[in-house]
């Protein structure tokens, strides 16, 4: 249990975020007090430890070319040399001094540069001094000590000692309180997009992720976010659209088979009672194919409609087409022109297929006019198969275009021509299901709907 | 004919029922599947009529089963699942025809009429008579009195069918479904214009009309009268 809480408080992303963040905060921290340590305190002293290396160089040579003496005269020259105070200790081989203004040195031999302190009372008055000294071993075995003040770097030195508690203080306080308010920034941005997903799946499907305004990422993620659910809220909104309008074209006929059904009763004669019932059966097939039709679509839309799918010879179905719906046609005295490419195959469910062409057929001769001309045309057009069919009647006019894919939408004018407003819809549905296009356009005058399909 | 009807649905069953028996047929209902399929087992009927969706065993396994001990008795399927391939697949299950609820009587009268004259064994025709019509199955021709007759091939293929079933009532539905390739739905009553055409191609100019129209129902081909 405990382990798995502890797992659970490691996946929050936040603390994660926290922790990480304390992390390189400390180590960015340290990084650079290192490099600030580096630059004040570390190099000038060892550009110190040169220089009075390069001294000691020069007082060898001069003990080494004049003796003894002239290395004591050029000591006591050298005292008043230098913004930094000189120090100096000679001590002769039995351990005595010779010439010093170092206040002490250590007995033992010194090796490499070191710190001694060089603190001088002078009328009473004691004045700091740190001495950076080296020493030469002379073959006489005298010894040499130089150096120079450093008191100045010292300081530093002692400065960023005590610096350093503080700052370890302050930086882990500045970096546990940066990682609770970045937690808390981010924590916020997220639970902001949880608060409305749980608003918009309890039902608010109107509930968009407030925007900081700042476009920042979190602000990229909830306008995709709110994009999506205004998608979402689309499709919601027009599969309720749909039910309305369902439930008024289902309703419309049921009245009327209740009306008929309720007169029945009440008729009197026997001519009056066929005529109720046959005008009841009417409604009631009118009603059976308006739902045949909307579950087909559904079921078409949802990819539940297990499609036969094979190569369909597009020439031989828009002949058959043609032909089913030449006599209707020719009642109306229409021609039909037909200009088809011969051997065009797609992939395809032929019944499917069949109905769509069907249902454009039955638009054109239905909307088309007395004595008008029907053109069909397929051809192959690059990877793709087109099929137009056109007609001579008043078309369809821009602003319904998209409108007339929708379930029941019928184009105003068209109202007294019987229909469901269905076929279209269900033209859309196939095409789509054979990942095809439908183009309404204009054939000047007259409708033109084009449907593309993939060439087999 | 003795029928079996295997229908859950009570009020629809007796619709059936009173149907089949007004149109002078023997009618034993079922309204389970595992009794359905026992009765039909065990006694012989010239005729099943099998909703889909049925407790305990379904339509298909009813059909499947009954099929795959040799019976051949004609199987009708009743259902209310009509999309194409849910006929499919209940033709592929051995039945014989498929008709989808809701569905007139007329309709499965005819149906039935024409599921029992095919029987059990389809004998191969070449040549079909009705009357003074003689259709010529090999040749695709037709002659009505000694004399031919231009026909589409489509107005050749109603004929046939109709000249097949002569003397039984044809619906709109059944010629969709026997003379087009294609299952669709069409709409509009556009098989009465083509069988018109063909009627004026048969019957125009001659005494006795062949091709009967049954109101509401479909057509019937039969000589005088």
């Amino acid at each position: 249990m405990r382990s798995r809480g502890r797992g659970r408080l490691w996946r929050s992303l936040t603390l994660r975020l926290g922790v990480i963040y304390v992390a390189l905060f400390l180590t960015s921290t340290a990084l650079m007090f290192g490099a600030a340590y580096w630059m004040a305190v570390y190099r000038p002293l060892q550009n110190e430890a040169q220089a009075v290396r390069r001294e000691m160089g020069d007082l060898a040579a001069i003990d080494r070319a004049g003796g003894r003496d002239a290395l004591i005269r050029a000591l006591i020259t050298r005292e008043a040399s230098g913004p930094k105070k000189p120090f100096h200790a000679l001590i002769a081989p039995d351990g005595k001094p010779v010439l010093a203004n170092l206040p002490s040195w250590p007995d033992e031999a010194l090796d490499g540069w070191t710190l001694l302190e060089a603190d001088i009372y002078r009328g009473g008055q004691e004045h700091d001094y740190e001495a950076l000294v080296v020493e030469n071993r002379f073959d006489d075995g005298a010894r040499l000590i130089v150096g120079r003040d450093v008191e100045s770097i010292d300081d530093r030195d002692e400065l960023f000692t005590i610096g350093s508690a503080w700052l370890i203080l302050v930086a882990a306080c500045l970096a546990i309180g940066g990682s609770v308010a970045m937690s808390a920034a981010v924590g916020q941005r997220i639970d902001a997009v949880t608060r409305t997903a749980r608003r918009v799946m309890a039902g608010s499907l109107t509930e968009r992720i407030p925007l900081r305004g700042t476009g920042d990422d979190f602000d990229e993620l909830a306008a995709t976010l709110n994009m999506m659910l205004g998608r979402i809220e689309e499709s919601v909104e027009s599969v309720r659209r749909v039910s309305d309008n369902v439930a008024h074209e289902l309703r419309t006929p049921l009245a009327r088979l209740h009306a008929d059904l309720d007169e029945l009763s009440a008729a009197r004669t026997a001519a009056e009672r066929d005529r109720l019932t046959e005008q009841a059966l009417a409604e009631a097939e009118r009603l059976q194919s308006i739902f045949d039709a909307l579950l087909r679509i559904a079921r078409i839309e949802s990819g539940r409609h297990l499609a036969g799918m094979k190569p369909v010879d597009m020439t031989l179905l828009l002949a058959d087409a043609i032909e089913f719906h030449m006599p209707e046609a020719e009642a109306r005295g229409q021609r039909v022109e037909s200009d088809v490419t011969a051997g065009l195959v797609i992939e395809g469910d032929p019944n499917l297929i069949f109905q769509a062409v069907s249902n454009l057929l039955d638009n054109a001769i239905k909307y088309g006019g007395e004595g008008g001309l029907i053109r069909v045309a397929a051809h192959r057009e690059g990877e793709e198969v087109s099929i137009s069919i056109a007609d001579r009647g008043p078309g369809i006019a821009p602003e319904y275009r998209e409108r007339v894919l929708e379930r029941f939408f019928r184009v105003p004018a068209t109202a007294a021509t019987p229909g469901t407003g269905l076929g279209l819809a269900l033209v859309n549905a196939i095409v789509g299901l054979h990942n095809g296009q439908m183009e309404i356009g204009d054939a000047a005058p007259g409708a033109l709907v084009t449907l593309r399909f993939g060439a087999a | 004919m003795h029928i079996l009807v295997i229908e859950d649905d009570a009020r629809v069953a007796e619709h059936i029922g009173k149907g089949l028996k007004s149109a002078g047929h023997l009618v034993d209902v079922e309204s389970d599947g595992r009794a359905g399929l026992l009765r039909a087992a065990a006694e012989t009927y010239d005729l099943i009529v099998v909703d889909r969706m049925l407790p305990n065993v379904d339509g298909l396994t009813i059909v499947q089963t009954i099929r795959a001990t040799g019976d051949t008795t004609p199987a009708l399927f009743l259902s209310a699942l009509a999309e194409v391939d849910e006929r499919v697949a209940g033709l592929r299950a051995g039945g014989d025809d498929y008709l989808t609820k809701p569905f007139a009587m007329s309709e499965l009268l005819a149906r039935i009429d024409v599921l029992n004259r095919r029987g059990p064994a389809i004998v191969a025709e070449t040549k079909l008579s009705v009357g003074d019509l003689e259709v010529d199955l090999l040749g695709q021709a037709v002659r009505r009195g000694g004399r031919p007759i231009d026909l589409t091939a489509r107005e050749f293929r109603i004929l046939a069918y109709l000249a097949r079933n002569e003397g039984r009532v044809v619906t709109r539905s059944m010629l969709l479904e026997h003379v087009w390739d294609y299952h669709f739905d069409p709409q509009t009553n556009i098989i009465d214009q083509h069988v018109s055409r063909l009627r004026q191609k048969v019957d125009r100019g001659f005494d006795t009309p062949l091709i009967h129209t049954v109101r509401g129902t479909g057509y019937v081909m039969r000589a005088g009268g």
